[in-house]
């Protein structure tokens, strides 16, 4: 038997974890290098300044991060699937390597050179391995991952090519391996639309991914157009992932643990998976980032380091949890 | 009423070699009819073509009272329902969330399930006599069990005509039966169509039989016109006698020794 949650339930849950996200905001904003007693908290410049945006930006990230990887779980049918799969860590990371090498200053809508640039080559990427996935209008799940593995061998060899020529090994592996130290309002202010946007398309395309549960040929007989469905989503987990990416560099496995943790808990149905992925997604970044400003405070550790440090563990627990599990 | 019209229908997966060649046959409402034939004479692919999953080179079908090709898919949908050899059951829904899935068609976009989508889970669970099982797991369930509760989920769909493709093969002689009996039953206020390995278990259940080969219908009527030692030598090439069960009055053929 599996235990289901009641209409009732599953909104105290997710109250719950709204109360936990607020927990965790909480403490992240007066723990840190310089410790914020609660008492000053409304008047302190590091927390309006630094610290708040910075929160805000590792909750918005996880966020989006999180809906990313159910929906391309979803789409594609493949539970490897995270949201870099279709190349955008390759072509944000080639992108702002770019910016990097060439030393580029330019200021585009409020968005400095890198993140511009990384967001501009994180969807350039997508786009041609969904360009070059399509045979007869049709985009097959398989060809769109293989693409995305040839694409992000082809876009490392670049990389390492930039890394060789320019010698700015440091600025660009720092830039990789994903931090959130450069948090600004502006940030926060870019990020937010892509997460409203993004969240809501794929929360109001659940029915779509529910369907798609069954297979491609069940969903067409369901009445699910899904070619436009496809694209779509693709389009939406792109942008989201795209602007996470711009602003926080490569985080792994946020994308692909939240969603398959969320399913063994709730279930496999899109209409819970998504609010609760978003909910913990965001407790997982904002913690994570935490753990990252303080464990070796005042140096800060990535974190992209502390989560794959944490998440390639935790996948593995649950893999064996969900094969015990299946027996 | 005539439920479904098929009308010189050409399809398959290539122009040049199609699977089916010309083939013209109607369902009325409230009938029951088996598709039969020999391995790879197009059964699945008429199937297909049918709900919408295979575009037709030539011909027509008609749907109640539009050309399949003036049906979006959502209004396909709610007319016709497919319940494919095998289904996949997805792990960690229950019976009910899986037959839920059968009210897509009638969602809108920025709503959810509502009032008579629940009324029609419950109608549809119980018509294939599986309220016991709806808050199981899917992946607990028996095949037969699993079979029913797949053709739950198409009837969720409240269509006009529900297509299966080979219901029962993969079940015991219990559940054949069982499935069979079920289908007759259902056949009312809609049409069914199946394909059948089991010509005797078609004949015994379906209210018509089409009988085809390399897609060309070689013989269509009810059990008693179509099951005869003729058409199965045409059909199969083998050689039969006909006996009709006594109490049924269903033709049933035994192979000659």
């Amino acid at each position: 038997m599996v235990r289901k949650l009641t209409k009732t339930e599953g909104w105290l849950a997710l109250a719950g974890l709204a109360g936990i996200l607020l927990l965790v905001i909480l403490i992240s904003l007066l723990l840190g290098s310089v410790i914020i007693s609660p008492r000053d908290l409304l008047k302190s410049e590091i927390l309006w300044q630094i610290r708040l945006p910075r929160v805000i930006l590792a909750a918005l990230v996880g966020l989006l991060l999180s809906i990313s990887g159910v929906v391309l779980q979803g789409i594609l049918r493949n539970p490897l699937a995270d949201p870099y799969i279709l190349g955008i860590s390759s072509g944000g990371a080639v992108g702002a390597a770019i910016s990097i090498s060439l030393g580029a200053n330019f200021v585009v809508f409020g968005i400095s050179s890198v993140p511009a640039t990384a967001f501009f080559f994180s969807l350039l990427a997508v786009f041609i391995v969904y360009k070059l996935s399509q045979v007869a209008g049709r985009a097959a799940p398989e060809t769109l991952i293989l693409s995305g593995v040839a694409l992000a061998a082809f876009a490392s060899a670049i990389l390492s090519l930039l890394i060789i020529i320019n010698g700015n090994l440091q600025a660009i592996y720092f830039w990789l391996l994903g931090s959130l130290s450069s948090a600004t309002w502006g940030n926060v202010i870019t990020v937010i639309p892509y997460a409203l946007l993004g969240g809501g398309t794929a929360y109001f395309f659940s029915k779509e991914l529910n369907a798609l549960l069954l297979g491609e040929e069940m969903a067409i007989t369901l009445g699910v157009e899904v070619e436009n469905t496809r694209l779509i989503l693709i389009a939406a987990a792109s942008l989201m992932t795209a602007a996470a990416v711009s602003v926080s560099g490569l985080i792994g496995f946020v994308g692909l643990i939240v969603p398959h943790w969320i399913r063994l808990m709730v279930g496999p149905n899109h209409r819970m998976l998504i609010p609760f992925s978003a909910f913990s997604g965001m407790i997982l970044m904002v913690a994570a980032d935490l753990i990252s400003r303080t464990i070796l405070s005042p140096m800060e550790i990535p974190i992209g380091i502390i989560m794959a440090l944490v998440g390639a563990p935790f996948f593995l627990y649950l893999l064996r949890r969900r094969r015990v599990e299946g027996k | 009423m005539t439920v479904v019209q098929v009308e010189d229908l050409v399809t398959g997966y290539d122009r040049k070699n199609p699977v089916i060649k010309k083939l013209s046959f109607s369902v009325k409402e409230g009938h029951f009819v088996g598709i039969v034939g020999p391995n790879g004479c197009g059964k699945t692919t008429l199937l297909r073509s049918i709900v919408g999953l295979l575009k037709k080179f030539h011909g027509t079908i008609i749907i109640g009272n539009h050309k399949i090709e003036n049906l979006s898919r959502r209004e396909l949908a709610r007319r016709v329902a497919f319940v494919p050899q095998l289904m996949e059951p997805v792990e960690g829904f229950t019976v009910e969330e899986l037959v839920l899935l059968g009210r897509t068609p009638y969602f809108d976009r920025f709503s959810f399930e509502n009032e008579d989508d629940y009324d029609a889970v419950t109608w549809a669970i119980k018509e294939l006599g599986v309220e016991k099982l709806k808050q199981r797991s899917i992946m607990e369930l028996s095949g037969g069990e699993f079979q029913r509760v797949a053709i739950a989920r198409a009837l969720a769909q409240e269509p006009r005509l529900l297509m299966l493709d080979e219901p029962v093969s993969h079940l015991d002689i219990r559940y054949q039966v069982k499935i069979c009996k079920l289908l007759k039953k259902l056949r009312a206020h809609r049409s069914i169509i199946a394909t059948f390995h089991d010509l005797n278990l078609a004949s015994r259940f379906c209210t018509r039989l089409v009988l085809m080969k390399n897609g060309e219908l070689i013989a269509e009527g009810t059990p008693d016109e179509v099951v005869t030692a003729q058409n199965i030598w045409k059909a199969y090439r083998i050689k039969v006698t006909i006996q009709t069960n006594q109490k049924t009055r269903r033709a049933r053929y035994v192979l000659l020794p």
